[in-house]
């Protein structure tokens, strides 16, 4: 049984008192503030693209930076405003493209596994750049995201195949959604689904890839 | 017993003249046909949104909205669900790779991928709607307060809403343009306040979906 001392110390009372209306103002405060970052994780679902397949056998290699890829958005006052983890969306959308372009698809946990996994190529997609436009800032009635991507391209043995820059982009309408958070999510997979399409349309007519792909 | 006659007068009346108020929208509709049209019980339609335009893009609830429409009552037809068929066919009908005239859909056809897929669907005619919703002409001040004994807010407000939508309808089999359908809806709507704000909305999107909807039936039936 816990031992449970009532205070009759008046001046303790109004102490509590005086602390509890303050910790109470600050909850109201940060109420109609909407302090702290609101957390925004990507999560959306990918169709498999209807494409004929390339008879390759082919390695992917996800490094830190897409896995743990996260976009901070700041408030015009400089606060953190929305944190936009979306590392673990792409990994999601590529292991849905890539078997769709493919005849194989491996994934290396390590760089230095390619060289025994037997694959023809190692694919390494990395975000170079995320930006965000919220309709509160633009004045315009969309959410907006647009990614720029590097895309890697090379042998077994770590030797250069190619090399070029992607971009996508994404938008939705303010008024179908309740929160921004869904407004965000929605524009992110829009702008990844359009990664997928031109990835997957596009590939072959990379210069390098297609000269790559000639000499096999 | 009187009492609650009384009421129910007073909400009769109430609920008739919002109707007056709500019913202010008026449409219009214009159709260009530029070939033959008919569907058969086995063939579908599928009802897409154009979403290429970078200050607006076409809703996806209005476009499900027309093609819910479309499906019910008499001469319904088979409409493939707009995201079913996206995503069956992706990623040629994504915003940056759906063909935007019938050129491009004679291209599209010739990957085997494609036409597999549009043949499972059984698709006969592809419906591109494009369009938007604006408002206009905002007018009026309504003030709202809120003390200790409670609140309430006194004004008036209006605006216009304007619903302007296209459709153009591709015949699959053909591959060519066979028509295209003009909705345009235009209502006043009205937000009196006095205690409480009354929205009196012009439906102008849902008077829009309803006469596209049945335009584009009877447009595809050939009637």
């Amino acid at each position: 049984m816990p031992d449970v001392t009532v205070s009759n110390d008046p001046s303790r009372k109004s102490f509590d008192l005086h602390l509890a209306s303050r910790v109470l103002l600050l909850v109201f405060v940060c109420l109609l503030m909407n302090c702290g970052v609101n957390n925004v994780v990507i999560d959306g679902s990918f169709p498999t693209p209807n494409i004929s397949k390339l008879p390759l056998s082919v390695a992917v290699y996800y490094d830190a930076a897409l896995r743990d890829f996260a976009y901070m958005e700041y408030s015009e006052t400089g606060t953190e405003e929305f944190n936009i983890q979306s590392g673990q969306s792409h990994l999601r959308l590529f292991n849905a493209v890539l078997p769709a372009m493919f005849e194989q698809v491996v994934e290396l946990n390590e760089m230095e596994e390619a060289k025994t996994r037997q694959v023809d190529a190692v694919f390494m997609p990395l975000i170079e750049e995320f930006q965000l436009a919220l309709p509160s800032k633009t004045k315009l009635g969309v959410y907006e995201v647009w990614i720029k991507y590097n895309m890697r391209l090379v042998t077994p043995e770590g030797d250069y195949i190619a090399d070029w820059v992607l971009t996508s982009y994404g938008k939705t309408p303010t008024d179908t959604f309740l929160s921004a958070e869904a407004g965000i999510n929605e524009a992110a997979v829009v702008a990844l689904r359009d990664l997928a399409s031109s990835f997957s349309l596009t590939f072959s007519q990379v210069p390098e890839v297609r000269d790559w792909l000639a000499s096999l | 017993m009187n009492i609650n006659l009384y009421f129910s007068g007073i909400k009769l009346a109430a609920v008739s003249l919002l109707a007056m108020l709500v019913a202010c929208t008026s449409t219009t509709v214009d159709e260009f046909r530029q070939g033959e049209t008919g569907i058969e019980s086995d063939e579908s339609v599928v009802v897409l949104g154009r979403r290429q335009a970078s200050d607006y893009e076409t809703r996806a609830d209005f476009v499900q909205c027309v093609g819910d429409r479309m499906s019910r009552g008499e001469n319904a037809i088979n409409v493939i669900p707009e995201q079913e068929f996206i995503d069956a066919m992706f990623p040629w009908f994504e915003p940056r790779t759906a063909p935007l005239r019938t050129r491009d859909l004679e291209q599209l056809m010739a990957e085997d991928v494609v036409a597999r897929k549009m043949s499972e669907f059984g698709i006969r005619y592809i419906v591109w709607v494009d369009g938007f919703k604006e408002t206009t002409d905002r007018q009026g001040t309504i003030s709202c307060t809120i003390g200790p004994g409670g609140g309430g807010c006194f004004g008036f407000g209006t605006w216009e809403d304007d619903a302007n939508f296209d459709a153009r309808v591709w015949d699959v089999s053909s591959l060519t343009n066979v028509g295209t359908i003009n909705t345009d809806a235009t209502g006043q709507s009205y937000l009196p306040a006095l205690v409480v704000p009354i929205p009196l909305i012009a439906r102008v999107e849902a008077n829009a979906c309803n006469r596209l909807a049945t335009q584009l039936k009877q447009f595809v039936i050939g009637s």
